[in-house]
């Protein structure tokens, strides 16, 4: 899947722009603050519906308006050439078009087009909480499978109920249990189907990390990782729903005590390794660096593997942090990946050495002030 | 600016209060109601009128209606034995629309959802047991609520609380939709759709 044009009015600091992107390699070079990472995630909208950098869509309009407007190409395998827009105004909000016709829900969008950041904040993933690594996962996995997206909005949406219940209800105890138990039925299942796919995904996702942090690093660690949930994990969604309903009964007290949903996927951790040592507490500023960088890429991998259109591929500055043997590393195998990657950098990187920029397969651009132009290498 | 009619100021200001219906529509439809002529007027003041004072609820299975109890609950050549239950009365509308259905209907008046501080004692369960158990001689109930989050509680809690009536409980089939190929199917739906199979 690749993007082939893209329009975009008010959006961050581009007041009206438009540009055509290469198939294959594109660069984009330019000073701080010039708008480089503004086209990268306007494509961004377009795949996912929101921003990978701000969490709210009014801090992406541009200053002293009150909408801002995007519109891309795509084109690819399964689906030959379409057209994505996605409009926001103050007092509208936020809305998406797939070939002029409306979505009904944004999430209908995911998957659409699958696309794979690399980005500084990437250091967060092996950092701090589990809530990132959550958050990394969901979105992973939503981009290959509608059904898990679907599971984690309901389950989002039972979860909030049961919690309000927790909290609203003033009564004898058997009769908040009876009234407990439809939104147990329902927080079981989807939450037990929620499992079961992280535990297949991530199964299938460790040959993949491990492969790519040998390339990264050149090094001989091995990398671990280790899906924790309240139960034992497995593929098979029965198998859980067992041990989940168990689990309920046992902190049934707790919950009323807490007036919180206690059990479930929304409190899974995964815990990464390097050799035997735990990579969040061990871990050097180094090894998180390449460990974040290595998640991205076995996501790349593995979606390339597992889709039938390869992912677009987005490193936002990530070039400055590295020593010229990784930064070589990594573009040969940006390189080998035959599917659409944009790099912003703000520093001078050395692509000559790898790429040659022939204005059509590959192109370079610099963007200053919000102006974009194609330069000849 | 300088407002010549206050009356068709305060026209405006009401109609805009219509759900989906912005300042500008209203104004337009204001404007389209001065242009008609005074029977038009009148009639459509009667029939909101009416709307407010002679639409009730009927007090079988809650669904509006102009007499007491409606015109389902009170034909004799509706199936007795099969209760269609609903979320609302727009439901009844929509199913009574495809002809499909003769058997009479029961209106919840909403689904359980804790978040908006609806628990089954604001909807007409005891109601619906009441029927169950009384003289109307029902050997089925269906339910006919939506397949989101609230309307599976509410079904879960309904078909629970009717397990010592000893009744059929049966719910309307979800899956595919027509005239959708199945390419463009959700695996959740597809999945369900499987679950839910008929023979052919």
């Amino acid at each position: 899947m690749r993007i082939t044009h893209l329009e975009l009015l008010h959006f961050r600091n581009h007041k009206k722009n438009q540009v055509d992107w290469a198939p294959h390699l594109n660069v984009i070079t330019g000073p701080n603050g010039a708008g480089k990472t503004s086209l990268i995630d306007a494509i961004h909208y377009l795949c996912m519906s929101r921003s990978f950098v701000s969490t709210s869509d009014m801090y992406v309009t541009y200053q002293g308006e009150s909408y801002f407007f995007l519109k891309g190409d795509f084109t690819g395998e399964i689906r030959s050439e379409f057209e994505v827009s996605c409009t926001y105004s103050r007092g509208e909000g936020k809305k998406i078009f797939v070939n002029d016709g409306p979505l009904d829900k944004l999430s209908d969008l995911i998957g659409m087009v699958p696309v794979v950041v690399l980005s500084p904040d990437d250091k967060k993933l092996t950092l701090e909480g589990p809530a990132e690594r959550r958050s990394f996962l969901d979105s992973f996995i939503s981009q290959i499978s509608v059904g898990y997206l679907r599971d984690l909005i309901d389950y989002r949406r039972i979860r909030k109920q049961r919690n309000t219940l927790l909290q609203d209800y003033r009564g004898p105890q058997n009769m908040l249990q009876m009234y407990l138990e439809p939104w147990n039925k329902q927080l079981v299942e989807t939450g037990s189907r929620i499992i079961a796919k992280r535990y297949e995904v991530l199964e299938n996702f460790k040959e993949y990390l491990s492969r790519d942090y040998a390339m990264i690093s050149g090094m001989n660690l091995t990398t671990g990782l280790e899906y924790q949930t309240f139960c034992e994990a497995s593929a098979d969604p029965k198998a859980i729903e067992e041990q989940y309903y168990k689990e309920l009964e046992a902190t049934f007290e707790k919950e009323v005590e807490r007036e919180q949903t206690l059990t479930g996927p929304h409190r899974d951790e995964i815990i990464f390794y390097l050799d035997d040592f735990e990579l969040r507490r061990f871990g050097s500023q180094g090894q998180h660096r390449l460990f974040a960088l290595s998640l991205k890429l076995a996501q790349l991998h593995y979606y390339s593997d597992e889709l039938d259109d390869l992912p677009i591929f987005m490193l936002d500055d990530v070039f400055g942090d590295l020593d010229l043997h990784k930064t070589g590393i990594l573009l040969k195998a940006l390189q080998e990946h035959s599917g659409q990657t944009f790099i912003t950098s703000a520093n001078p990187v050395p692509f000559e050495d790898f790429v040659t920029f022939d204005g059509n397969r590959n192109k370079f651009y610099s963007v200053v002030d919000g102006q974009i132009t194609e330069r000849d290498r | 600016m300088q407002i010549t009619s206050e009356y068709l100021e305060r026209a405006i200001e009401q109609l805009s209060k219509l759900p989906g219906t912005g300042r500008k529509s209203a104004q337009r439809i204001a404007i389209h109601l001065l242009k008609q002529n005074d029977e038009y007027a009148l009639k459509l003041a009667n029939a909101i009128i009416d709307l407010k004072n002679k639409v009730t609820r009927c007090s079988v299975c809650g669904n509006v209606s102009d007499s007491d109890p409606c015109k389902i609950c009170d034909n004799p050549k509706r199936e007795n034995g099969q209760i269609c239950v609903v979320e609302e009365f727009n439901d009844v509308y929509i199913i009574e629309k495809t002809n499909e259905f003769r058997g009479r209907y029961h209106v919840l008046g909403g689904v359980i959802s804790p978040m908006d501080n609806i628990g089954p004692d604001q909807l007409r369960i005891q109601d619906l047991l009441k029927r169950v158990g009384g003289n109307e001689h029902i050997d089925e109930v269906i339910l006919a609520l939506n397949p989101d989050a609230e309307g599976e509680a509410t079904s879960y809690y309904v078909n629970k609380l009717l397990i010592p009536y000893e009744v059929k409980v049966t719910r309307i089939a979800y899956g595919i939709p027509m005239g959708t190929e199945l390419e463009f199917i959700d695996e959740a739906t597809l999945s369900r759709a499987f679950t839910s199979r008929s023979s052919f």
